[in-house]
């Protein structure tokens, strides 16, 4: 037992070491990055300064962070409100119907995501499919602007990210007990009442590591932003990267990229508090 | 066979990575540029009319460029073609040789508009060779107004309707300009200004994105463009009926310069050849190929239209360095003005 132990550190170290160099290496750099000053012509001079945090507090860039935080909320809500009940569906299907239902969400993954990106703009611009749909209708008689507003980013992070939320909640989802339903229904709980009270309860941890899973990225994908919003939202990821190839300002981008590392890391420990108490109270 | 091939390519691979300095005989000259910069048939002509041996050396970055001419101390090249910017190093560093305008007949070829600039102020060491210049291109079609410049962009007719490129400095400068202010103004409380001016523009503004921005002026999602040079060529390519406006505050530049190395081995030949580039029909051929702005005033007849800015333009300006506090304040100004697009 012992030896199989110390064998399995050994298979173990080159992860150690990896995971140290190339993932604790550059945080470590990063964050030192962040208290340093930006060179006047190009890198860095290591001096000490918490400019770059001031600066983030400065209206421009706080807005940036406000408008990041709000795109994230709206895709999360719909997110949520579509991708639940898909889900929550998906696990109540039959075996082949859930294959066939795995099968068609995977799919889209096959084509890389810049490319459906693409797609979408195929779809939503003046001459596209959408306004020629809605126009032959009879329902608009002028083509609507649709690409490149608020609307397109929100439809296409919830495009991206959809998947996550469903697979997310179909897990927990397919773990239920159907029968503790049965049960309900039979002492006399109305459909909507034993579905509140046990099924939802019961999936509610698959929602919340869906929404983790779907708020955190929602705030860095900001070339979803930039394609079908034409840049007009500015997102933290846009500003982190138009300061580190454009400015030529990195300290600065390390400060924000450290500040958005922190908000993450708060919502992911409470997420894990909330998760917490569910499991103590018997629920989780 | 197969195994062949590779062990050349393989060879053909590591001998280009050693970087050997190019050694030219006495009757060769070596032309250090980007690639793709001259039609084969230019070059062919310059090699048979004179019988020099023309060795064709490229590099991607003008960095590497500067990193290898000043390594051999301005010498092992003879003719090197660069962006603007970084000729103002080359000279300050010694490594351009000033020119012997006597030995270029066809030096009054060139068109003063992109001469006297601030790497070159008193033209001692440069040949333009092609511009790059964005400019404003709109759909008569679907704009009703008559666009000369712009502050023809701030005006409401044209209502979510602009496309533009994504260069902050570029389109502070535009800005600038509109205010008829230097493109490199470094005044902060002034960027300031240009700020609150970029702002009124911003609900006419449709998207805002760097690569292929034509597109969106093709398909129509757009209705006026501020476009890149290449950009403004597919657009035309695609749709010959849409408008170019050279605005009359003046042109934003980027110049592309020809020079001869300090130390260039056969300057003889570097004349030469630079005398050649400078005839009117070699010239137009360049530009035709390149697609860049023609630089030639004599050459402006026999170049492709669309590659000549017409002689009512005569002022032009180089975004170039400025302060860091300068380059800040024009980095929030875009900041706020994307922001403040939506």
């Amino acid at each position: 037992m012992r030896r199989r132990r110390s064998g399995s550190v050994w298979m173990i170290l080159p992860l150690y070491i990896f995971t140290l160099i190339f993932v604790a290496g550059p945080l470590i750099y990063m964050v030192a990055l962040s208290f340093a000053t930006a060179n006047e012509v190009h890198g860095v001079d290591w001096i000490f300064t918490l400019d770059n945090y001031k600066k983030i507090l400065e209206p421009v860039y706080l807005d940036t962070f406000v408008q990041s935080f709000q795109l994230a909320l709206t895709s999360t809500a719909i997110n949520c409100l579509v991708g639940y009940p898909f889900g929550y569906f998906m696990a109540k299907m039959s075996e082949s119907g859930k294959k066939k239902a795995m099968l068609f969400l995977m799919l889209p993954f096959w084509v890389n995501s810049l490319i459906r990106l693409y797609g979408w703009i195929i779809i939503l611009q003046k001459k596209g499919l959408l306004n020629y749909l809605l126009q032959s209708l009879g329902i608009i008689d002028k083509p609507l602007s649709i690409l490149y507003s608020y609307p397109a980013i929100v439809v296409g992070m919830v495009y991206a990210l959809l998947p996550f939320m469903i697979l997310s909640v179909y897990s927990s989802a397919e773990k239920l007990d159907w029968s503790l339903i049965e049960a309900a229904r039979d002492l006399g709980a109305s459909r909507t009442k034993a579905f509140w009270t046990i099924s939802f309860r019961l999936t509610v941890p698959g929602l919340l590591s869906g929404i983790i899973l779907t708020f955190i990225p929602s705030m860095g994908l900001f070339f979803i932003a930039d394609i079908l919003g034409g840049n007009k939202i500015v997102l933290v990821g846009s500003l982190i990267q138009e300061q580190m190839t454009r400015v030529g300002n990195w300290p600065f981008a390390a400060a924000m990229a450290v500040v958005m590392m922190v908000l993450t890391t708060i919502m992911i420990a409470l997420y894990r508090k909330i998760t917490n108490v569910k499991e103590l109270e018997g629920i989780g | 066979m197969k195994k062949v091939a590779a062990g050349v390519l393989c060879a053909a691979l590591a001998a280009s990575s050693m970087a050997v300095p190019v050694l030219a005989d006495d009757n060769e000259m070596v032309l250090y540029t980007w690639e793709g910069m001259f039609p084969q048939e230019v070059l062919d002509g310059f090699q048979e009319e004179t019988g020099i041996k023309l060795i064709y050396s490229n590099f991607d970055t003008d960095e590497t460029m500067l990193e290898k001419l000043s390594m051999a101390k301005g010498g092992d090249y003879d003719v090197i073609i660069a962006d603007d910017y970084i000729i103002e190093t080359v000279v300050q560093e010694g490594l351009a040789e000033k020119l012997d305008k006597e030995k270029l007949t066809g030096y009054d070829n060139i068109n003063p508009l992109y001469q006297g600039q601030f790497y070159d102020p008193d033209d001692e060491y440069t040949v333009p060779y092609g511009a790059g210049i964005p400019l404003i291109v709109y759909d008569p079609e679907m704009v009703d107004i008559e666009i000369k410049g712009y502050n023809d962009l701030w005006n409401p007719e044209l209502e979510d309707s602009i496309a533009l490129t994504a260069n902050y400095r570029v389109i502070n400068g535009i800005t600038n300009l509109a205010l008829g202010k230097s493109m490199n103004e470094e005044d902060v409380e002034s960027i300031q200004e240009t700020g609150e001016k970029l702002l009124e523009l911003a609900p006419n503004v449709r998207l805002i994105q760097d690569d292929n921005t034509q597109n969106a002026l093709l398909s129509g999602e757009a209705s006026v463009a501020f476009l890149y040079t290449s950009q403004v060529m597919a657009a035309l390519a695609e749709n010959p009926d849409l408008e170019v406006v050279y605005p009359e505050e003046g042109l934003g530049f980027g110049i592309m310069g020809m020079f001869i190395a300090s130390d260039a081995p056969d300057k003889d030949a570097a004349y030469q050849f630079v005398d050649y580039i400078l005839r009117p029909e070699i010239a137009a051929q360049c530009f035709d190929y390149m697609g860049y702005y023609c630089t030639n005033k004599a050459a402006d007849d026999l170049v492709d239209p669309k590659l000549v800015v017409p002689d009512s333009v005569t002022g032009g300006e180089i975004v170039q360095n400025v302060s860091q506090e300068a380059e800040e304040q024009y980095n929030k100004n875009w900041t706020e003005f994307r922001a403040a697009c939506d």
